[in-house]
Parts: C-alpha cells; sequence; structure tokens
C-alpha cells in the first residue's frame, strides 16, 4: 500500500506505527514536500492479516531521521528468529511441556553468562522459554550454576543432530 | 496524478522485501539438504505419519541422514511416535539445534512443544475470524522454523503434511520446486479419489511427484505369519502415477507408534521389508536422472 500527496503529486513516507489498540494500528505518513500528515487507521482483519505474515511495519532502519516505530512495537514483527512469539497465549502449556522438567515458575538458582543468553535471544521465541527451562534442568543435573556456551554445546551435542 | 506503478517502492516497510529476505535465508539454510520430499495425501488418517516416520528409519538404517518435519501444526504426531515429545531446543551457534530420534533421525514437531490437551492457538486481533488469516499465519510459522532451524547436511528432510488436497498444493507452493511429493493412499476406493485430486491439483504446478504408497495394504497377522485382507477394492488404483510400493497394517507396530519406542524386530517383519523396499524404491526415484518435470503448459 503505497500513499500520495495529491497536491504535491509526492509519495508520503512512512512515519510511525503505534502497537495495536483493540486490534487497530494507527500508522502515521507525511508528505515529504509539504509535510501534510495522514493516519491510516486499520481495522482488525486488516491487522491480523499483516501480522499474520510475520513481517515487521515500520519505516526502514535508517529510513528517514524522524521515522519511528513505538518502543512497544506490536504491529508486526520481523521474520528473524528473534521475532515474536506467535502464540503468546500457549506459552504456560507450553513451558510445562517437557517431560520431568520443573515448573517454570519456579526460580532459577541458574545464572546465565551474557554470551550463552545472547544466543538464546537469537531463537525464535516460541521455543525460548522451553529452552531455558530445559538447559537450566541439564545445567544443574551436571552439578552446573551457570549456563555458559560450553553448558550449551554440550546440551547441543547430547540432544541434537 | 501518479498511479501506484508510478510511484517507486511500497508503502516504507518494505514487506515484499522482508518476505524475499526470508526466503533466500531459508532457501540457505536449506542448501545442504541433497532431497526435499513432501509425504501428502490429500485424504486423513492414511498413515502418512507412520509411513513418514518407519521409511526415515528404514533410510537412516541405510546409513543417511534423514531429518522429519511434522507439518501439521494443528495435529502434530512426530513428537510422540518418534519419542521426542518435551524435547530440548538448544539455542546453536546461530540457530536451534534438532533434537534427534534415539536412531539419530532429526525431528521437529509441534507436538514436542504442546501437550496433547492444548489445540494450537495463534495470537488474533481479529477474534472469531480465523478462517481468514489462519493458514497465513501457519505458514508464516513454518518459515521460522525452517529458517531458525539447523538442518546442515542431509540427505533427505521429509516434510510430514497434514490432510487436505487443497492444503497439499499449498505446501507445494510454499516449499517451491525443489520438493517433491510422496503421496500415501489405503486401497480404499474413497481415499484414492481424494488422492486422485492431489494428483490432479500437484500435476499443475512444477513439483514432481515420485508416486505412491498404498499403506494398510492387509495386515499383518503374527499368528499365521501371514497378510490378510482389509479392504475389498480393485486391484489396480487407477492413479496415473509410479506405485513405489505397497505396506500392510501391523497392529504391533501401531501400538509401538503409540508408545514412541521403535519396534526393534520390525526389520524381520513382513511391514519391515515392506518398507525397506519402498525406502528403496524412494531413493532410485530420488535418484534417477529426472530432476523435475516439464512446467505446466
Amino acid at each position: 500500500m503505497k500513499f500520495l500527496c495529491i497536491p504535491c503529486d509526492s509519495k508520503m513516507t512512512l512515519q510511525t506505527v503505534a502497537p495495536p489498540d483493540r486490534g487497530s494500528l494507527s500508522v502515521v505518513y507525511a508528505c515529504p514536500e509539504c509535510g501534510y500528515e495522514i493516519a491510516m487507521l486499520t481495522n482488525s482483519f486488516e491487522t491480523q492479516m499483516v501480522q499474520s505474515l510475520g513481517v515487521r511495519i515500520g519505516p526502514a532502519v535508517g529510513a528517514s531521521p524522524d521515522a519511528r516505530v513505538s518502543d512497544d512495537d506490536d504491529a508486526g514483527r520481523a521474520a528473524t528468529p528473534a521475532g515474536r512469539c506467535p502464540f503468546p497465549g500457549m506459552m504456560p502449556a507450553m513451558e510445562g511441556a517437557r517431560e520431568g522438567a520443573e515448573h517454570a515458575a519456579s526460580p532459577s538458582l541458574v545464572r546465565w553468562t551474557s554470551s550463552a543468553e545472547a544466543r538464546l535471544a537469537n531463537i525464535p521465541a516460541f521455543v525460548r522459554p522451553m529452552a531455558r527451562t530445559g538447559i537450566e534442568q541439564f545445567a544443574r543435573e551436571r552439578g552446573a550454576l551457570e549456563v555458559d556456551e560450553k553448558i550449551l554445546d554440550a546440551a547441543r551435542d547430547f540432544f541434537g543432530m | 496524478m501518479k498511479s501506484y506503478h508510478d510511484i517507486v517502492g511500497d508503502g516504507g516497510s518494505r514487506v515484499l522485501e522482508q518476505v524475499a529476505e526470508q526466503r533466500t535465508r531459508i532457501s540457505d539454510g536449506l542448501a545442504g539438504v541433497r532431497h526435499l520430499v513432501a509425504v501428502g495425501s490429500g485424504k486423513g488418517g492414511v498413515g502418512k505419519s507412520t509411513l513418514t516416520l518407519h521409511l526415515a528409519g528404514a533410510l537412516r538404517a541405510r546409513g543417511l541422514r534423514i531429518a522429519i518435519l511434522d507439518a501439521d501444526f494443528n495435529g502434530p504426531s512426530q513428537a510422540r511416535m518418534a519419542g521426542v515429545r518435551g524435547a530440548l531446543f538448544v539455542p546453536g551457534a546461530h540457530k536451534v539445534a534438532l533434537p534427534r530420534t534415539s536412531t539419530g533421525i532429526g525431528v521437529f514437531s509441534m507436538g514436542s512443544m504442546i501437550p496433547e490437551s492444548e489445540a494450537l492457538e495463534f495470537e488474533s486481533a481479529a477474534h472469531g475470524e480465523s478462517h481468514t488469516w489462519r493458514a497465513t499465519k501457519e505458514f508464516s510459522l513454518l518459515a521460522e522454523i525452517l529458517e531458525s532451524f539447523e538442518w546442515g547436511a542431509l540427505d533427505l528432510l521429509m516434510f510430514d503434511l497434514p490432510p487436505g488436497a487443497e492444503r497439499t498444493v499449498q505446501y507445494a507452493d510454499f516449499l517451491g520446486p525443489r520438493t517433491s511429493f510422496l503421496l500415501v493412499t489405503i486401497p480404499s476406493e474413497v481415499s484414492r479419489g481424494v488422492v486422485a485430486r492431489s494428483v490432479a491439483a500437484l500435476a499443475k504446478g512444477p513439483n514432481r511427484i515420485l508416486g505412491y504408497v498404498e499403506n494398510m495394504s492387509g495386515y499383518y497377522c503374527r499368528d499365521c505369519n501371514g497378510i490378510k485382507p482389509l479392504f475389498v477394492s480393485p486391484e489396480s488404483s487407477g492413479l496415473e502415477i509410479p506405485c513405489l510400493g505397497t505396506v500392510p497394517f501391523d497392529p504391533e507396530l501401531a501400538r509401538h507408534c503409540d508408545s514412541g519406542i521403535p519396534l526393534a524386530e520390525l526389520p524381520d517383519t513382513p511391514v519391515g521389508r515392506a518398507l525397506d523396499r519402498v525406502a528403496q524404491q524412494l531413493l532410485e526415484s530420488l535418484e534417477s536422472t529426472k530432476p523435475g518435470k516439464e512446467p505446466p503448459r
């Protein structure tokens, strides 16, 4: 979808995308010539269709100094491994899915190094909670109180292809 | 006044570019996989998942590196059958390590994450209208799985597809022409009719149809060590694609699938031998020089 400023015959540029409010997105465009602004307000079907694509809605990074996405961007996330979980409501059930896993709500005594945290942050949001719980359990079973990359590699060798 | 096509670029979010970039990441992630095979049917309940798992087992026994992606997000069964319920997903350097079975087959299944008492429920802004966006969401999830897991160097990645002739074609569109299709039927006219629809639909696209397997082609009676009939139907399937073999039903194998424990004596049974023959046919078909079919006219 593109927007045209009719008086200037100029393409309007995307300025901001606010997080959904009751299923509606507020997307602001401005004319680079005259500065006139408009807002596109989506209905819940339009919001859902865009979210279903798994893409990020918002100005391209570095597109314009004034362009921004809300810090609480929920409009649609980048199709990257670190994207938003598509089924957050299922997280409690998923966290309890591992056989023998300790309850996720239990306070963890296992620390994570920053490099191990970085690896965890790089995987899809929908596997992250289960991965955290399972790896902490794996670490504890080996007498470790810290998850570092060595522990992750050992877990990978133990469970992975 | 300018028209849509006079304006360069999109509305600012680069939606098309984002989708294209993701496709490239998926393609790069699957570059080390020699063969992509989707096991589908159109018909439900014909044993696609069981056959997928046991063909993978037969191929693994030949030393091949095999993985299964259970693409039936709404009715995942590979996690239970392969014994990877509650598998641990371990973050690698850049991607997630693929969980493996005791025999070394990589398996991704939503059943590893979601208890069987729960149905997959996506977050939605449009409550009560899931028919308008659900399929898009599922393919978006499939894309995220494909780009996020370490597929590495595999001989074969098998996709266990959900039922539905139209779904089979949607997966063909999504997975692209690199993916070949193996269709599964049972010896009933109803099943063969639905599979024929899938064949007709797939024939319009570029994907290669390797052939079909007739599952539940009789049942294996352990008392008399013989194969007895299950369905009364014409010998000929009427399907105009190669038959890669027939596999009898084995109640003992079904029991082991339910428990997720491999049937140790499977290779010594008629069912195991039938699966091995199908695996051989599948390999020969994949390795044959015919890379694909002519594009549709």
